[in-house]
C-alpha cells in the first residue's frame, strides 16, 4: 500500500450494504421454442442435423456452430430420452459454500443418436464405481405438471 | 507494423483474504502508483491510453467501465474496460502498441471478490439461463409487471420440480472435469494432491503469496471431497488484490533508459458456452498457445520455455494447462510432476510463484499475476524463487468457471 496511514483498528472500517435486484425474462428462442413446448406435448427430445457436417445438434439449434450454416425445416428429428453418462460428480455443496442436504450427483449426458449431451442431475447414490458410459434415461414430470422447461425433465436414472 | 513492445512498469497491492480497510479504488490506485513509479513516468502525461479489466457483476456495479478513470489517471483520457481476465488487456495494450498510434499504455486487472457476498450464486448467473441453470436447483421466478416487490410474508416465489431446496455450487463443473481428466490421462488423486503441496509450498517464497502453507500431498488426500474427485484444498481460494502493468513501445522503453523485456507474443481463444458440444480438455489453452507460440517464433515450445505460470485454480488444471500449452506430451504432466520437472530447478519450472492455489484466485487478475511472475524471473528480481537463466516465460490464464476460453502470453529477455 503507498498510503501514509492505514486502519489498524478492525472495529473502525465502515461500510454501505448493497443488493442487487436483477429479474430477467429470458425467451427460449425459436428453436429452444419448439425443443421445449415438444417435451411438454410429445415428452420426447427434439434435435437438429446440420446438413453441411452431419453432426445432430441437441438440444436441437437453428443453426451449426461449427459450420455457420442454418439448419433447413426437414433435418429436426425426434430422438429418445435416453443416453449414456459423458462426465459426472458427487457434488456436495450448495452455491454459499453451505454442505448440499446430500451429495447430489451432477451429470453431462450424452444424448442417443445425436453428437451433443445435456446437463442432468443424476438419481445415484454416491459411488466410487465409474459411472462414466452408464446408459441412463430421463424421468419426466407427469404430462399434466409440465411447463415446458427443464424442469420438466425431473432427473436421470439408470436404465434397467 | 515491426516495432516490438516492452514492459517497462508493474506494480500490485497487497495481496489478502480480505480488504474490509480499503476500497476497490484505493487498491487500484496504490497499483498503478507502483506501476508508475517503476516505469519512471508521469501518468498525467507519458500515457497515452489506459484499459483495466473487470467484470460488473463482481464488482457489483453496472458499467463498471465509468468507475474506472480517476484512481488510475485516467479522467478525460483514452480508457476502456476488457470484460475479461488481465491477460486479455495486455493482449489489447500490445496491440494498441503495435499500431504504432500509441507508445504508453496501462493495464490494470483487480479482485476485490470479499466485497461480494454471494459469489456462488453469481458464478451460476454464468451459466446457460434456459438449460443449465434450471438444473443446478430451484430457480427464483419473478412476478411480472412493473417493480416486483417480496415481503417476508410473501418472498419471491420458488419453483422446483423436485424437492430440492439449494442450488448447486457451481464448481460442480470443476469435478466433472477432473473426473474426465483424471480417467482419459491416467493421472491420479494424488497426483493432483501432490500439485498442491508444490505449489502451496513454493508460496513461501512469494511475499505478495496469502495461501502458502506447509503441506504435503497426504494433507491434501485428507482434505474433504466437494466436487468429487475434487477435494477441498484443490480449490484456490479467493484473495484480493491488485496488479498493475505498464506497456511500451521500445524506443519509449530506450527513451526512459528501461532494459527492454519484450512482450512478444500473444493468442486468445473462445470455445462454446454450450456445455453439450466442448471438449473438457483445455483446447482452448492450446490454441492460444499455438497463435502466441507463432507470433513469438517459438517451435520447440518444451525446450524454449525457460519458466511457465499457467492457471492452477484446481489443482488437476496446472496438469491439464500443461500438456495443452504443449510443455507436456497429453498424459505427461503427472510424470514431470513425479519427476521433480515442475519444480524450481527442473526443466519446465511451472508456478513457482505459488500459483493460484498458493497466491489465491484473483478472479480477473489472475492472468496478470501470472504474467507479474514471469515479469519479475525475467527480471532477476525474485529472491529466493529465482529461476536461473530465466529468458523467455510464458504466462496462461483461464477464463474461470464456467467457460471454456483463455489466452497466452509470452515474454522474452533481450532481443525477442
Ligand atoms: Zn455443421
Amino acid at each position: 500500500m503507498t498510503f501514509l496511514e492505514k486502519q489498524t483498528d478492525p472495529t473502525s472500517p465502515m461500510h454501505w450494504r448493497g443488493d442487487m435486484q436483477a429479474d430477467y425474462l429470458y425467451p427460449n428462442g425459436w428453436a429452444g421454442d419448439r425443443f421445449f413446448k415438444n417435451l411438454r406435448d410429445k415428452g420426447t427430445f427434439l434435435a437438429t442435423r446440420c446438413p453441411k457436417c452431419s453432426k445432430v445438434l441437441f438440444p436441437a439449434r437453428l443453426y451449426c456452430e461449427d459450420c455457420f450454416v442454418e439448419i433447413p425445416e426437414n433435418n429436426w428429428i425426434e430422438v429418445p430420452t435416453s443416453g449414456i453418462v459423458r462426465l459426472y460428480t458427487f457434488a456436495k455443496l450448495d452455491a454459499h459454500w453451505e454442505p448440499l442436504e446430500k451429495p447430489r450427483c451432477m451429470a453431462l449426458i450424452d444424448i442417443e443418436g445425436t453428437d451433443g449431451s445435456i446437463l442432468g442431475v443424476l438419481d445415484v447414490e454416491e459411488t466410487d464405481e465409474d459411472l462414466t458410459g452408464l446408459p441412463v434415461e430421463a424421468l419426466l414430470r407427469p404430462v399434466k405438471e409440465r411447463e415446458g422447461t427443464m424442469k420438466d425433465i425431473v432427473c436421470f436414472k439408470p436404465s434397467v | 507494423m515491426s516495432r516490438k513492445v516492452c514492459v517497462i512498469g508493474v506494480g500490485y497491492s497487497d495481496f489478502n483474504s480480505m480488504t474490509p480497510d480499503i476500497q476497490w479504488k484505493e487498491m487500484m490506485y496504490g497499483a498503478c502508483q507502483k506501476a508508475y513509479r517503476d516505469a519512471g513516468i508521469d501518468v498525467r502525461k507519458d500515457v497515452d491510453s489506459f484499459i483495466t479489466c473487470g467484470e460488473d457483476y463482481w464488482e457489483g456495479f453496472s458499467i463498471f467501465d465509468e468507475f474506472v478513470p480517476d484512481q488510475i489517471g485516467a479522467v478525460l483520457r483514452p480508457c476502456m474496460t476488457i470484460t475479461g481476465d488481465g491477460l486479455y488487456g495486455l493482449g489489447t495494450a500490445y496491440m494498441q502498441i503495435k499500431t504504432g498510434l500509441l507508445d504508453t499504455v496501462l493495464v490494470e486487472a483487480h479482485s476485490k471478490i470479499s466485497d461480494l457476498l454471494t459469489p456462488g450464486e453469481i458464478m451460476l448467473h454464468a451459466m446457460d439461463p434456459i438449460f443449465d441453470r434450471p438444473v443446478t436447483g430451484p430457480v427464483q421466478r419473478p412476478r411480472y409487471g412493473g417493480s416486483p416487490t417480496y415481503t417476508k410474508e410473501e418472498p419471491k416465489p420458488l419453483i422446483g420440480a423436485t424437492d430440492e431446496k439449494q442450488r448447486v455450487h457451481p464448481y460442480f463443473l470443476a469435478g466433472m472435469e477432473m473426473q474426465h481428466y483424471l480417467r482419459t490421462t491416467g493421472t491420479t488423486e494424488e497426483h493432483c494432491a501432490q500439485i498442491v503441496a508444490k505449489n502451496k509450498q513454493a508460496a513461501f517464497h512469494n511475499p505478495m503469496a496469502d495461501y502458502e502453507a506447509n503441506i504435503t500431498a497426504e494433507d491434501v488426500m485428507g482434505s474433504q471431497y466437494l466436487f468429487k474427485p475434487l477435494k477441498s484444498l484443490e480449490i484456490s481460494p479467493n484473495v484480493d488484490g491488485a496488479i498493475a502493468f505498464v506497456l511500451a513501445s521500445e524506443e519509449r522503453a530506450r527513451e526512459l533508459g528501461v532494459e527492454p523485456l519484450y512482450m512478444s507474443g500473444f493468442g486468445w481463444c473462445s470455445d462454446t458456452p454450450w456445455l453439450g458440444t466442448r471438449e473438457f480438455d483445455g483446447g482452448y489453452a492450446a490454441k492460444a498457445a499455438r497463435m502466441a507460440y507463432k507470433m513469438s517464433r517459438i517451435e520447440r515450445p518444451r525446450e524454449m520455455i525457460d519458466i511457465a505460470e499457467v492457471d492452477d485454480r484446481f489443482s488437476f488444471k496446472e496438469l491439464q494447462h500443461l500438456e495443452a500449452l504443449d510443455l507436456a506430451k497429453p498424459g505427461e504432466g503427472a510424470m514431470l510432476l513425479e519427476d521433480g520437472e515442475l519444480g524450481r530447478d527442473g526443466s519446465i519450472p511451472t508456478n513457482v510463484s505459488g500459483g493460484s492455489l498458493g497466491v489465491g484466485n484473483c478472479y480477473e487478475a489472475t492472468g496478470l499475476q501470472k504474467a507479474l511472475e514471469i515479469v519479475v524471473q525475467l527480471r532477476g528480481e525474485a529472491g529466493r524463487r529465482q529461476v536461473d537463466d530465466a529468458e523467455i516465460g510464458l504466462a496462461q490464464a483461464w477464463r474461470g468457471i464456467p467457460s471454456n476460453s483463455g489466452a497466452v502470453a509470452i515474454f522474452q529477455k533481450g532481443g525477442a
